[in-house]
């Protein structure tokens, strides 16, 4: 199983200084991601799960290294080793430099369709970019390949020539990802594809994006804040919590035999479609998500979790495998 | 019309073709487009050397070669020869000799050093907005100054966008020590007195046009460069850049191919306001004697002998008129293009 792995993600965490007064100090610490394992496998899809705010974003973007960019000060810690066939890299230690050739191997599709497309750009310039950086074809081979995976995407290729702006945002999405896909890429991070959509077409881009995936042979690491998107798709679930891996396995224990609390909590709050099922009473979370800034002691869930202990405060839980192949950070459900 | 047909326009398109309904500054824009291509052939046009001179059958050009003294052309006056006085002797004799002078045969540094010229001279057909203290032609030195007045505020304009561009660009883009370290020196520059420090600066070394251009962007790039800083910044943390950036597009190509197009409002609705500043900036320096030096033609030293000679009123009235007619139309321009750029027509709620 080990050497099907396609990225083992270890104790990543990334902290975002927060400066501020006169001389620019370092006033707080924004522990967006503080410390979470998992991995995703050679074709597999791994859906990440979790509140706003929780992170999910920040790890997207620290698997493809571009948090640097718009944060240079931001810190991050652990290990992001990517498996290729060739070679094993840990791009949490690459500069962006040294990141370049490494750049067709991962790609994302991102959250709003309306802000990842650039507006100034056609359609063909936005998919054949990838294109030139990436591979050695002339102009009309780059045409030829663009209304390929325009075609692939369920648009025209006669579209190539128009502009982000005459598109709807389903149609948006599936330009983002003919251009995710354009470097055929081993691992593409979906950042909530279909969140922004019309609730009428978030089926069909998921289902184009299932059928990419057999064709294309790559990996998803697919984010939601809704379980209930997530089910379906995924070999194996993340749940994240304010920064922290409260749970890790493959989907349909995670999914049916939930053991970590919030975990717990989001399921119940999923409507089943499963009659015999109705029974299991809804968990409402009470309070608010506490901010990263300022996380709880100890487990950072205790301040709303309906099974808290005293002890839960004194150290951050362990986060391990309780059941085979089945991770979980709370050492008050481990013996059940 | 079918699906295929309908042309797709990128923004920019139909954001001009929108500027083309705006009549009124539409218009200005190619009435002033033109006269500033035109006022390029101004030597052609106004000047007191003659296009060409046939001369016991060899052929002279003076606007193109330069000086010839009276004495070449057999003309008994002092220094160059007086062009208009030889055409018109040539007439009168209807000799085999002539000449083409341009349509308006005066110069705009030709003074009553040379025979014929009178000081004060009233407008006339010959002159057609009179002549200035010292006999000059009015008309020919407003024109020439319509041509420095408006290069200076092009230029200007031109390289305070490029460094605001390139240091605000960078300060937005990269951020961190670069962005700290120049906000600084922004924020120190611009508490320096500029206007005493022109004064000083050109009461020191004689002044010229490509000094005062150094000069006036010393001061004033710090206007483009916090709008780029603040644009480049905007457009940095949307996910389009994070695309190109995930794919290996360099840092280069992301500002320049990716961000520069999209920061291009501010800096297109932005010029002809500069250019109106560049415009007025000039005239106040010339007309408080810090700018070009003389006898270069510009609208602010007319003002300035137009005022101490203000009963007469052509002296006056040129230069105001020019530079307001000027102005206005570049502030129709200006507010033309603020509509035709006005986001709310393709913001993406539309
Ligand atoms: N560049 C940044 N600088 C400072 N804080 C950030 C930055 N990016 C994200 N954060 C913070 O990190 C936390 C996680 O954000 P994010 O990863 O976007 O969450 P999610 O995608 O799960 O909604 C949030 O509290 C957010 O405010
Ligand atoms: S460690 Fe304690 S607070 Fe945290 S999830 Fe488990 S029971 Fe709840
Ligand atoms: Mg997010």
């Amino acid at each position: 199983m080990s050497n099907n792995k396609l990225v083992d993600v270890k104790n990543l965490s990334v902290h975002f200084p927060v400066h501020g007064g006169v001389f620019s100090k370092r006033v707080a610490t924004v522990k967006a991601v503080d410390g979470i394992s998992f991995s995703i496998g050679k074709k597999q899809i791994v859906g990440m799960v979790g509140e706003s705010g929780c992170g999910k974003t920040t790890v997207g973007r620290a698997m493809i290294n571009i948090l640097r960019h718009v944060s240079p000060d931001v810190e991050i810690g652990g290990s992001i080793e990517y498996h290729f066939d060739d070679e094993i890299v840990d791009f949490a230690k690459l500069s962006s430099g040294e990141m370049r050739k490494y750049r067709s191997r991962v790609q994302m599709i991102f959250q709003d369709p309306y802000a990842s497309l650039n507006p100034r750009m056609t359609v063909a310039q936005i998919i054949s970019e990838p294109l030139q950086l990436h591979t050695k074809m002339n102009a009309q081979e780059q045409r030829e390949r663009v209304g390929w995976l325009l075609d692939k995407v369920g648009l025209q290729p006669e579209q190539a020539r128009r502009f982000p702006h005459e598109f709807s945002g389903g149609q948006r999405q599936r330009i983002g990802i003919a251009r995710a896909l354009a470097t055929n890429p081993d691992l593409i991070i979906c950042d909530e594809p279909v969140s922004a959509l019309d609730v009428s077409i978030q089926a069909q881009v998921i289902n184009l994006m299932m059928d990419l995936q057999e064709e294309f042979n790559v990996s998803y690491l697919f984010i939601a804040h809704d379980l209930s998107v997530v089910e379906h798709i995924s070999d194996k679930i993340a749940v994240m919590y304010l920064g922290d891996m409260a749970e890790f396995g493959n989907a349909h224990d995670v999914y049916h035999h939930p053991r970590h609390p919030y975990s717990k909590a989001l399921l119940s709050a999923v409507p089943l479609p499963d009659p015999s099922r109705k029974n299991r009473d809804r968990i409402v979370l009470k309070g608010d998500v506490p901010t990263p800034l300022n996380k709880p002691s100890g487990c950072a869930f205790r301040t709303r979790c309906p099974v808290a202990e005293p002890s839960c405060a004194e150290s951050k839980p362990v986060f391990e495998q309780q059941v085979k192949d089945h991770f979980v950070a709370c050492p008050i459900v481990k013996g059940a | 019309m079918s699906e295929q047909q309908e042309i797709s326009l990128s923004i920019l398109k139909k954001r001009w073709l929108k500027f083309k309904t705006l009549k009124r500054g539409y218009y200005s824009f190619i009435i002033i487009i033109s006269l500033y291509v035109l006022s390029w052939f101004l030597p052609v046009l106004i000047n007191n050397r003659a296009l060409v001179v046939s001369y016991e059958g060899e052929l002279y050009f003076p606007v193109f070669s330069g000086y010839y003294a009276g004495s070449t052309f057999d003309q008994d006056v002092p220094g160059e020869a007086v062009y208009r006085q030889l055409d018109a002797k040539w007439e009168a004799e209807d000799s085999d000799n002539w000449l083409l002078l341009p349509p308006y045969p005066y110069s705009p540094y030709e003074d009553i050093t040379v025979t014929g010229n009178k000081m004060f001279d009233a407008p006339s057909r010959t002159h057609w907005l009179g002549t200035d203290n010292t006999g000059r032609d009015v008309f020919a030195r407003l024109c020439y100054a319509f041509n420095i007045s408006i290069s200076f505020a092009l230029i200007l304009s031109s390289l305070n966008y490029l460094i605001g561009i390139l240091i605000g660009g960078s300060m937005g883009y990269f951020g961190g020590k670069f962005d700290l370290f120049f906000q600084r020196v922004i924020e120190i520059w611009s508490s320096l007195p500029m206007l005493f420090v022109i004064i000083i600066i050109s009461s020191i070394i004689r002044p010229s046009f490509f000094l005062l251009i150094f000069i006036y962007t010393i001061v004033n790039w710090i206007g483009m460069t916090y709008l780029m800083r603040a644009e480049f910044y905007r457009e940095k943390s949307k996910d389009y850049v994070a695309a190109a950036l995930s794919m290996g597009q360099t840092n280069f190509k992301v500002m320049f191919k990716h961000i520069l197009p999209n920061a291009m409002v501010p800096i297109i609705t932005f010029f002809p306001f500069a250019v109106v500043g560049g415009i007025t900036a000039l005239v106040s320096l010339d007309y408080l004697g810090f700018g070009m030096p003389p006898p270069t033609p510009s609208w602010g030293q007319m003002l300035d002998v137009g005022l101490s000679n203000i009963p007469k009123w052509w002296m006056v009235f040129a230069p105001v008129s020019a530079q307001f007619v000027t102005l206005i139309m570049v502030v129709f321009i200006g507010e033309a293009v603020r509509e035709a750029f006005d986001p709310k027509v393709y913001s993406r709620l539309r």
